[in-house]
Parts: structure tokens; C-alpha cells; sequence
């Protein structure tokens, strides 16, 4: 482990030959770079921080009694990319990690962060291939509630592997994949994930489970005030449970962006997705991941007013709505709202506020704790990006989208 | 193709001819595109007094030969042209590919060469997502012609076409350029060469010549015209949108252009949520401009086209600063005559190895071949000698002799060494 020996090496070279020497790297690399143009650096952040209040004050079946105000701070994330043009075989080759925060660093001491993203990245006009983690591969349709796990049973292909503990794990896993595209518009995407585990923390559960592929179109997204449809997309999934928690789950999910008034200064649109999973055989549910892993059907389903005075975004309500259904499960049902608004302070600092209900029916409710929920919160949001070193346009900008791709 | 560089084309059919033979025929009605009237072209010229060195000071030298504000009279020469405005890509060096708005498909433009006092008229047609203008610079026009956005004329928006009629006068080498968002249109290729040839030039009667090379000079931030085109591109796309819709033009009046009829307009526009320019970035791209490539005639080296002379021979040299930097070309080996500053002959030639070229103004020099070789011809503002950073590159040139074999000098041999 050369790196962990680093400072001491680095020190005992400089004095030694008043150069760095290879040693002073911070890993070794197979093909050792010249120095040669310096990288474009993308600094990314997030945010997001709200007085919560909730009622009724729910019980988890563990016993452990939700609080009824807190400080919710999760969700909120820092990113750093670095991409370079690679001369010698074309395309442009980029690195990024990034943490969030999670839902349990609420809790206690609160040291949840969660590396959700950690990927190399490699892109050349007709694909992209993709391994490590990000997104998970099965992300389709973005809704405008406060955070994006927000109503994430209603939004999201659940991740069957996750206990419950961390709503994340929906939302980012390990995969392989690969994007192939037509004139940056239309996109097929073939991927392999690991599905984050943790029901059998402890045991070595980090294989690939869960393979699938999608079709999505996007319009520039320059233009997405004013394009009629700015994106759609359908996919299935094969989620790989072992035969001994049920068996495999088969998810199909498809959605769509429908701008109602296509309107740069008064945009109104439609966001629409359904994922159909045919879950494996469960009847009851004995816990959270039950809940994950049995035949449901999800429909989510916003209304979004954003107005932006002179073409700069101002302010923005929204309504956003789901239902969860089973197949198989009795009086398992389950719905929720959520009200979010957003005014913007300035360039992107932000007052949110947002009231969310959500109702359970009784099968769904014993696993988390209560029927009812109501949570109102009030609070800023701050997202910035800065990139240095500019040298590489935007794969999807309006230029590279209507006058062929031009890679710097 | 670099028209710049190729000998004089003493034409003002060429540009027709050689790129829009296609749009021509469509535009079966306008088949005429050099309306050759009986030529009545003045007996003398705006350099009659001046015919030979030195030059006899005149202060009325600067009035119009021609009143401005005239129209073309019976019998006198009216050349058209088509001039069309196209997003494409311009290849600077291999491997360096940039977004460009070009005239005729072109950067720079295509050169305008035509006889003092003949009419101009130009069918200025845009297929952009974007405004634009031709202001033509140094040239006596009349004010509704000067091509100055919201100043001399509305500019001209996505497939709107704007008729441009004027004299060509003065004499000399000058240029045209689009003055809408000068700082990104022109980096992003809206420039080129504008001669209006004397039938009296004291340059030839003086220094005999054949070859003669126009070199504009420029310069790109690569990055900052990346971003803006985009954020323009947007704007555009939006405003060709929102075309047809009153109620939507209202909404969004003000964040279009930055115009406002009062103070008191623009005051109250903030009030109701417009964020001026200067507190946003409209393509999140915030930095002072830092031209990273340099060139002449929209090339790098070693992508420049060279000059080439023999031994005895002169050749014209016209410098023109399309820029905004200036920069200080600098010819190895020899001295040479600057003749002409923003297309006026100077009183008397003056003796320079190296001559300043400033943004906005043109310089022509004559080159004579007194030493044999291949000799360097450069800015000698070195920042200027570089692409992308790295030397050599840039604003550089070759000067070539036909004839150094013969005269002894194996260039290729010294390359060989050198490198
Ligand atoms: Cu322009």
C-alpha cells in the first residue's frame, strides 16, 4: 500500500534528490502520463437544509418512535469531475465522486454519507460506457418534489435488496453500462448493476443482480421550456432475487415530460411514469424489503408551474402525486401528495417549502409504522457548479446537437 | 480555398461564381449579379493629386470624393452581391474545430474588390438563430447603411434579409465586420476584406507589382465563443419561438436585447424580476476574454497559407487588425515600405522590419525580394506565437522565394537539421 507510506517517501525524495520522484505519486499508474494539458475540473454541490414537522409521531415496529420536528439536512451532496479530451484515441475521458448525505445521518451522532457517486466515464460521439457507481441505470423520469427521494416507492424501480434503513439505496447502485446513441436524442442504454445490499450486510453480497435495458429520447435541453414532449423513455429490468427470498422480478417502467404550455417565461408541464414489477410470489409482507420485492404497480404523476420573469427562473409550485398498489398483497395500497414550492433568492439559492401526506393501508402501514403521515418543511437550497480549466463544451448542447458533435 | 492569399481578382463576380452558383440559379430573377451599366467611371480619383511620392498635404482630403447621400445615377456601375450568414465549423488547425458565423460559408468572409466610386449593393440574408450586421468599416456610406444594430439600422434577425447600397469610397484596403455583439461575432468569424482599388495608386506606380496578399489578422478564445454561441443559440431558438406570439414578446421585452426606451423602463424592469446582464451569466461562463488561438486569414500555424515572391519581384502586403489585440508583424531578413495606414497613402513610405497593426485598422506594406530564402513573418508580440498555449503556433507566416534554389538555399535540407 505505496500510498499510505506516501508523506514519508515524498519527504525522504525531496531531500534525497531535490526532485519528486515516482514515489510521490499518489498511486501508481500502469502508463505513467506526461504532464500535458491540465484537466477540466467540474465542482458540483448541493445544498439542502429544512425544519421539519410531522405528525402523527409514528412507531417503526422495532419500537423506535419517529421524532416530530428535526433538522433534515439529507440529500444534500458535493461532486467533483474531472474530464480530459484524449488526443491520442479521440473522446474525452472524465472521473467523478461524490458523496451524499444520507437519511440516517440524520440520526444520532449523524455520520451517514453515502459515496454515490464513483465512476469513470468514457465518451465518444456515437456512445458512452459507464462503470462504477452513479444513478442507478433504471432512473427514467425526474419529479419536481424537494428532494429527489422524496416519494421514491411512487418514483423509482425499488431496489429488492435493500432493508428499508437507507431510501437512497434506491436511488444509486454499481453497474456497467453502456449508452449508444442516435444524434444525441435517441438513446439506448444496456446495462449491469450490483442493486446496493443491505439485507445481507455482513455476507459477501456485492455481485451483479439486477441487468436491464432502456430507450429514452431527449430534446436539447436548451430548449425544454419550449419543446412539446422534452423526453420520454421506457425499460424493463431483471432483478435477480435468490430463489430462497422469492425469485426474480421482472419491472417494466415507462414515463414522460409533457410541457402543457410550452412557455419560457410561464412553463407548465405534465411528468408522468409507471413501473410495473411482477414481484415474485409474497403474500404478506414481514418487513420493509417485502415491501420492495412483491408484485406492485407505481404511478407518479406532477403538475409543475414554473415561472421565470424575462426567461430566468422566479419561482416554482408543483403537485406531485403517487399510488403503490400490490398484486398479491391485501390491504396493501398506499398514496401520498406532495405540495413543493421554490423561490428562487438569487442565482441558485433558493426558499423551499413543501407539504407531503401519504396514506398506508394497513398491510403496508405495519412495516413503517403508521397509516398516515404529515411532514411540512421550510428551508433553503443552494446548487452551484463551477468549472475550471474550461475546455470542453457540453455533450448536449445546442450547437453539438444541430451542427454535429464537435468534441471540444 | 483562401481567397486571401491567391493573386488580385479584380472581380466583383467571384463570390457569386465561386459560392452560390447554386442559390443563383434559385434566384433565377436576380441572375444578374454584376449589373455592368455603361461605365462612367470618373476620370480621377481620390489619389489623382497623389500619383507619385511625396504626396502633397490636403486637409479637404477627407471629405467624400462623392456625396454619400447620393443614389446611383444612369450609366454608373452597380455590383450585387448575395451575401449569406451560416452557423458552420471552421477548422482552425487539425484537431481544433470551432463554431463560427460565416459569411458566405466562409472565415474570413470573402474580399471585396471593386474600382472607387462604383455602387455597391449587397443582399445581406441571415439563416442564423441569431442577429447580425455588416458594417462596413472605413467606407464613406451613407449613416442608414453604417450597419450599427439599434444605431443605424434594426439588425437583421433569422432569415431576414437587409439590402445594403453605398459607394465604394475611399480608395484602399478596408474591411467589413458584423457589429452585433462585436466581441463573440467577430471572434466567431464575421470579418473580412474590403479593397476598393485606385485608378492612380502612387503604391504601383511606385513599386511595380503583380502578387499582392491580403492578411487579416485575428484573433479566438475558443471557450468563450464555444459558450456564447450556445447561450445565443438558445436566446435565438426562444425568440423564433415566441415570433407570432404579442402576449409572449411582452413577457419577455427587455431580457431580448438590453434595450429599454427610458431609464425609468429599465428601472421598472428590474422590479418586476428582469436580472440584468451584468448580475447573470447567460451561458454561466464569467471571465474576461483570453484569446487562445491567433491567425491570419482564420488559420494557425502551421496552417497559414505563406507569401511568395522571387528575387527583384515587389509584392503588396495588406494587414488588416480584425481583432482586438493589436499585434506587431515582424518580416525577418529584410526591411519593407509601410505604404498605406486604414487605406490612405502615406505622405512618404516609411522603413519598418516590424509595423504595428492595430484592431480596426489595415496596413499595407511592400515586400521586396532582396534575399533570397524562406524567411519568418510573425507577430512579434510573442503571447500571439502560440496555440493553445504552446510554441510555435499562432500569428506566423513564411515569406518564400520562388527562386531560393537557384540562388543556393536548400531549405529543406535546413528544416531537415533544424527538426
Ligand atoms: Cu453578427
Amino acid at each position: 500500500m505505496k500510498n499510505y507510506q506516501l508523506p514519508v517517501l515524498c519527504m525522504l525524495s525531496i531531500l534525497a534528490t531535490a526532485a519528486i520522484t515516482p514515489n510521490a505519486r499518489a498511486q501508481h499508474t500502469p502508463i505513467p502520463a506526461q504532464p500535458g494539458i491540465a484537466p477540466q475540473i467540474e465542482l458540483d454541490g448541493v445544498g439542502i437544509g429544512t425544519i421539519e414537522l410531522r405528525t402523527p409521531r409514528n412507531t417503526l415496529t422495532d419500537g423506535t418512535k419517529l421524532s416530530t420536528g428535526r433538522i433534515n439536512f439529507s440529500d444534500s451532496a458535493l461532486l467533483l469531475g474531472v474530464s480530459e479530451r484524449l488526443y491520442r484515441q479521440g473522446g474525452i475521458g472524465s472521473f467523478v465522486l461524490g458523496a451524499t448525505t444520507t437519511d440516517s445521518s440524520l440520526n444520532g451522532t449523524g455520520t451517514g454519507l453515502l459515496l454515490h457517486q464513483l465512476y469513470l466515464n468514457y465518451s465518444i460521439p456515437s456512445l458512452e460506457a459507464t462503470l462504477g457507481r452513479t444513478d442507478t441505470a433504471t432512473r427514467l423520469i425526474d419529479f419536481p418534489t424537494l428532494r429527489g427521494d422524496d416519494l421514491v416507492e411512487f418514483t423509482a424501480p425499488l431496489d429488492p435488496f435493500s432493508s428499508g434503513g437507507d431510501i437512497q439505496e434506491h436511488r444509486y447502485s454499481n453497474q456497467a453500462a453502456v449508452t449508444f446513441n442516435s444524434k444525441l436524442r435517441y438513446f439506448v442504454n444496456l446495462h449491469a448493476q450490483h442493486l446496493l445490499n443491505s439485507v445481507d450486510a455482513g455476507s459477501d453480497q456485492t455481485g451483479l443482480n439486477s441487468y436491464g435495458i432502456s430507450f429514452r429520447y431527449m430534446s436539447p435541453p436548451a430548449l425544454d421550456d419550449i419543446t412539446r414532449i422534452p423526453e420520454w423513455g421506457v425499460g424493463y429490468e431483471r432483478q435477480e432475487i435468490p430463489a430462497s427470498h422469492g425469485g426474480a422480478n421482472n419491472v417494466l417502467y415507462a414515463g414522460m415530460v409533457y410541457n402543457i404550455n410550452p412557455d419560457p417565461v410561464d412553463r407548465v408541464d405534465l411528468r408522468l411514469q409507471d413501473v410495473y414489477s411482477t414481484g415474485n410470489n409474497l403474500a404478506t409482507f414481514t418487513s420493509i424489503t417485502d415491501t420492495y420485492r412483491a408484485a406492485a404497480n407505481s404511478i407518479a404523476l406532477s403538475l409543475r408551474w414554473l415561472h421565470s420573469p424575462f426567461g430566468t427562473p422566479g419561482f416554482q409550485v408543483a403537485l406531485t402525486g403517487g399510488y403503490r398498489s400490490y398484486q398479491s398483497v391485501p390491504r396493501s395500497d398506499t398514496f401520498a401528495l406532495a405540495l413543493t414550492g421554490i423561490k428562487n433568492l438569487g442565482q441558485g439559492f433558493d426558499l423551499v417549502a413543501q407539504y407531503t401526506f401519504q396514506y398506508r393501508a394497513a398491510a403496508y402501514a405495519a412495516p413503517f409504522g403508521g397509516s398516515t403521515d404529515n411532514s411540512f418543511q421550510l428551508g433553503f437550497l443552494y446548487n452551484f457548479t463551477n468549472t475550471f480549466n474550461h475546455h470542453l463544451g457540453a455533450r448536449r448542447s445546442l450547437l453539438n446537437l444541430q451542427h454535429q458533435y464537435i468534441p471540444d | 480555398m483562401n481567397l486571401y492569399s491567391n493573386t488580385i481578382m479584380n472581380t466583383a463576380k467571384f463570390m457569386n461564381r465561386r459560392r452560390f452558383l447554386g442559390q443563383a440559379a434559385a434566384a433565377a430573377g436576380t441572375a444578374a449579379l454584376c449589373t455592368q451599366q455603361a461605365n462612367a467611371n470618373p476620370s480621377s480619383d481620390s489619389n489623382a493629386e497623389n500619383s507619385s511620392w511625396p504626396v502633397r498635404f490636403q486637409p479637404d482630403a477627407t471629405r467624400p470624393r462623392w456625396y454619400p447621400r447620393d443614389m446611383p445615377k444612369a450609366g454608373e456601375v452597380v455590383h450585387e452581391y448575395k451575401i449569406e450568414i451560416d452557423l458552420i465549423r471552421h477548422e482552425i488547425l487539425p484537431m481544433v474545430e470551432t463554431y463560427a458565423y460565416a459569411y458566405n460559408k466562409m472565415v474570413p468572409g470573402p474580399v471585396f474588390r471593386v474600382k472607387e466610386g462604383d455602387w455597391i449593393k449587397v443582399d445581406f440574408h441571415n439563416n442564423t438563430h441569431d442577429f447580425h450586421t455588416i458594417h462596413w468599416h472605413g467606407i464613406e456610406v451613407p449613416c442608414e447603411m453604417d450597419g450599427v444594430p439599434l444605431g443605424t439600422q434594426y439588425p437583421v434577425g433569422y432569415q431576414q434579409t437587409f439590402q445594403y447600397l453605398f459607394r465604394a469610397q475611399p480608395a484602399g484596403t478596408h474591411y467589413y465586420h458584423c457589429h452585433n455583439m462585436t466581441p463573440l461575432h467577430v471572434q466567431a468569424g464575421m470579418y473580412g476584406a474590403f479593397i476598393v482599388e485606385s485608378d492612380n495608386d502612387p503604391v504601383k506606380a511606385m513599386f511595380p507589382y503583380e502578387r499582392e496578399y491580403t492578411l487579416a489578422l485575428s484573433e479566438i478564445d475558443t471557450n468563450y465563443v464555444r459558450e456564447q454561441l450556445n447561450a445565443m443559440q438558445q436566446m435565438g431558438e426562444v425568440m423564433d419561438y415566441m415570433n407570432g406570439s404579442p402576449k409572449l414578446m411582452e413577457k419577455m421585452n427587455g431580457k431580448m436585447m438590453g434595450w429599454f426606451a427610458s431609464r425609468e423602463d429599465f428601472v421598472q424592469a428590474v422590479k418586476n424580476g428582469y436580472i440584468p446582464p451584468y448580475a447573470q451569466s447567460m451561458s454561466g461562463y464569467v471571465r474576461p476574454i483570453q484569446p487562445n488561438f491567433f491567425m491570419i486569414n482564420g488559420k494557425s500555424y502551421p496552417m497559414t497559407d505563406h507569401l511568395h515572391i522571387r528575387s527583384g519581384e515587389n509584392i503588396r502586403v495588406r494587414l488588416i487588425g480584425a481583432g482586438m489585440m493589436p499585434h506587431f508583424m515582424h518580416l525577418h531578413g529584410h526591411d519593407f515600405w509601410h505604404v498605406c495606414q486604414d487605406g490612405a497613402v502615406l505622405a512618404s513610405p516609411i522603413r519598418h522590419n516590424t509595423i504595428p497593426v492595430y484592431p480596426g485598422c489595415t496596413t499595407d506594406i511592400v515586400i521586396q525580394g532582396t534575399n533570397p530564402g524562406c524567411w519568418h513573418f510573425h507577430d512579434h508580440s510573442d503571447i500571439s506565437n502560440m496555440n493553445n498555449g504552446v510554441s510555435p503556433g499562432g500569428m506566423m507566416t513564411m515569406l518564400m522565394y520562388d527562386d531560393a534554389e537557384q540562388a543556393g538555399f536548400h531549405f529543406k535540407e535546413i528544416i531537415a537539421v533544424n527538426t
